[in-house]
């Protein structure tokens, strides 16, 4: 993911490590004991649901947190003992925390006046430059948009050069379109100044974009942890299938697990699924979670079932509803072994038969098929789901 | 039918205008009088325009230096008050500790009360300990019936005060001491400024609770109330027109001052 981050000659002076660190509010975890490193000069994305602890356990690393048990280290310094204003670690809040009673220019220059740095009009003068608001330095922060504050709260923090750049949700409040701005505008700072940043979404877009490795977090634990493409593809719990794009499941009976390659039966049909792509246990006639992304998959008429290439996975069923969004089709396939199955198709021919009520054929390339534990909620990551987006912002406590 | 629909366009209007009229109506009679020259000794019938009681506010004995007192009592008190005030509204809202729903709900108990009730236990709660009543006693009493009002105001803008702005400033390396002095006191000023101006106010023209606890030591107010059943001098009217002059002159320049800083910044 990452071009040019030689580690070795810049030390690891940025790196973060968070060693059996954990969080109780009386009889509340909020985070159970986590060992997590993030290499310096990455981008790290904590992504979860609200009220997950991914805010809580950055705040730990900002030292605004106390931690229950366990240490942060940042490189070989052990900052757990350490306040806030001591370590070499700066936060872009959410909604910006701007002093209101300051002017942009010292709002950005504060960091650099607490240190007792006396010429500071260069620096932020440059530093304003960077973040394209050199203009409205005499401004206070109420005059500026969302989208200028936010920038200006990236400034605040960046001048000081700390080794980690923490970012709590710091896009939430901007609009779809600004947000996608800034998320460009933040990744190419990154890569500019070669800070380490630690970035706390529920935006698993927004996630996917920017990190070159995200932990997804779910009740206080990370669930998974690996580059987007990784989480993508080969996710490991029904949470991370559900939280980070959309997955279909069928619950499929184990027929014969021969080293790569394991055979399911599933409503009488076969299906394959690559060893190396399940999680589950594969006793013969045990239980498991057959995983497949909606783009995946293929539509054919079932009066064409006949032109579908051998060794595809295959289902039946019927169309139960189907809208059309520009650069594709979403489709809701009614099948006997999985109701509401996803299909996403792109609009290049679009087949007029494809059609609500239409009995269809529904296969893919079994190599994109995962597997995972049948003992798990199929619903858990998904919108409306116990913690996922059903409470709109997390409470900084 | 012309002038309902005037009516209509300008009811409002009209209806401020009269309802300022009404509330400054005392002050006019109150500024034209001072320009009197009345025959007894009660100021209550115009006679004909002078300005002797202005080129002597100090003719009358006893007046300018009731009047000092009170002005000294209530910057005292002001000051007490609001320092008092402030670390108690902070404490409120900042900190979690036994009772502090009983400490919320009696610091207002004085604004409730009757200040007769007030002054009058007051008086016997000093005069039981054998307290000389004078300046101290009027100071204690006026500090402790403006500090609810100065908790009031200052509570209120530090509950509507961010905490995350504290957090950033920790965050951008300021200790206690400095993101105290820079982020939460300038964050806080407007409501403890209304506080002490509140405080000033208050403590300056009360007349009942000093009225028990003076002793034979003379506030403005009580002079006032004095010289009203023996007569009233003119110069009575001419301070309380000064002070409402100077009144409206801070306001009316700080409202400039305002403007123009805000004109600068944008």
């Amino acid at each position: 993911m990452k071009t040019t981050k030689d580690t070795s000659a810049a030390g690891n002076g940025g790196d973060v490590r968070l060693t059996g660190i954990s969080k109780t509010y009386g009889s509340f975890t909020a985070v159970h004991p986590l060992d997590l490193t993030v290499p310096q000069g990455s981008f790290f994305a904590l992504l979860g649901a609200s009220g997950c602890g991914k805010t809580t356990t950055l705040r730990m690393i900002a030292g605004l947190e106390e931690p229950t048990a366990g240490t942060v280290h940042l490189g070989d310094q052990d900052v757990t003992a350490l306040p806030p204003y001591k370590r070499p670690v700066n936060t872009v809040f959410q909604s910006y925390a701007l002093f209101p009673h300051l002017d942009i220019f010292e709002n950005v220059a504060f960091g650099l006046r607490r240190r007792g740095i006396k010429s500071v009009k260069k620096q932020v003068d440059e530093m304003l430059e960077l973040v394209q608001l050199g203009e409205q330095a005499r401004k206070k922060p109420h005059q500026l948009s969302g989208g200028q504050q936010q920038r200006v709260a990236v400034a605040r923090a960046l001048i000081n050069h700390p080794k980690v750049l923490l970012l709590d949700e710091p896009l939430g409040a901007l609009d779809l379109k600004l947000r996608r701005q800034m998320q460009l505008e933040l990744k190419r700072i990154q890569t500019e100044v070669g800070i380490t940043f630690v970035h706390v979404t529920h935006d698993q877009e927004e996630a996917m974009t920017m990190a070159d490795t995200v932990a997804v977090m779910n009740a206080g634990r990370v669930e998974q942890l690996g580059t987007p493409a990784d989480l993508y593809e080969n996710p490991r719990t029904t949470f991370v299938a559900n939280f980070l794009g959309t997955s279909n499941f069928i619950e499929a009976e184990v027929d014969s697990a021969s080293g790569d390659e394991i055979v399911l039966r599933a409503g009488g049909g076969k299906l394959i699924l690559p060893g190396a792509r399940n999680s589950a246990p594969t006793t013969a006639g045990g239980k498991v979670l057959v995983g497949v992304r909606p783009e995946k998959i293929s539509l054919t008429p079932a009066d064409d079932a006949g032109e579908i290439p051998e060794g595809r996975n295959r289902i039946t069923g019927r169309i139960a509803d189907s809208s059309f969004i520009g650069v594709s089709t979403q489709f809701v396939v009614d099948s006997p072994v999985c109701s509401d199955f996803e299909v996403y198709v792109q609009n290049i021919d679009r087949d007029a038969r494809l059609r609500p009520g239409a009995e269809v054929v529904l296969h893919w390339n079994p190599a994109h098929t995962f597997g995972l534990d049948a003992a798990q909620s199929l619903l858990a990551g998904t919108v409306g789901s116990a913690g996922v987006e059903t409470v709109a912002e997390e409470v900084a406590r | 039918m012309t002038f309902v629909n005037w009516l209509k366009r300008h009811l409002v209007v009209l209806a401020g205008l009269l309802t300022l009229a009404y509330l400054l109506l005392p002050n006019v009679v109150v500024t034209v009088f001072s320009f009197n020259n009345p025959k007894g000794r009660f100021n209550y019938t115009w006679q004909e325009f002078s300005t002797e009681a202005w080129q002597d506010p100090c003719g009358v004995s006893g007046l300018c230096a009731s009047l000092s007192l009170s002005l000294q009592l209530a910057l005292w008190a002001t000051l007490g008050a609001t320092l008092l005030g402030t670390m108690i509204a902070f404490a409120l809202v900042r900190y979690r500790f036994r009772a502090r729903g009983a400490v919320n709900s009696l610091i207002f108990l004085p604004m409730a009360m009757p200040e007769v009730v007030m002054a009058a236990s007051l008086l016997t709660l000093f005069l039981n300990m054998g307290a000389q009543l004078g300046f101290w006693t009027i100071l204690i009493a006026h500090i402790m019936f403006c500090l609810s009002f100065v908790v009031v105001a200052v509570k209120a803008r530090v509950m509507s005060m961010d905490p995350r702005l504290e957090q950033a400033a920790q965050d951008l390396y300021a200790g206690p001491v400095q993101t105290f002095l820079r982020v939460t006191l300038p964050i806080a000023a407007p409501g403890i400024a209304a506080g002490a101006l509140l405080a000033f106010a208050l403590s300056f023209d009360d007349f009942i609770i000093t009225n028990f606890n003076a002793g034979s030591t003379v506030t403005f107010p009580m002079f006032v109330w004095g010289s009203a059943q023996r007569g009233t001098p003119v110069q009575i009217n001419v301070i309380g027109t000064a002070m409402f002059v100077i009144a409206v002159t801070l306001v009316l320049v700080s409202m400039v001052v305002g403007k123009r800083r805000n004109r600068q910044k944008a």
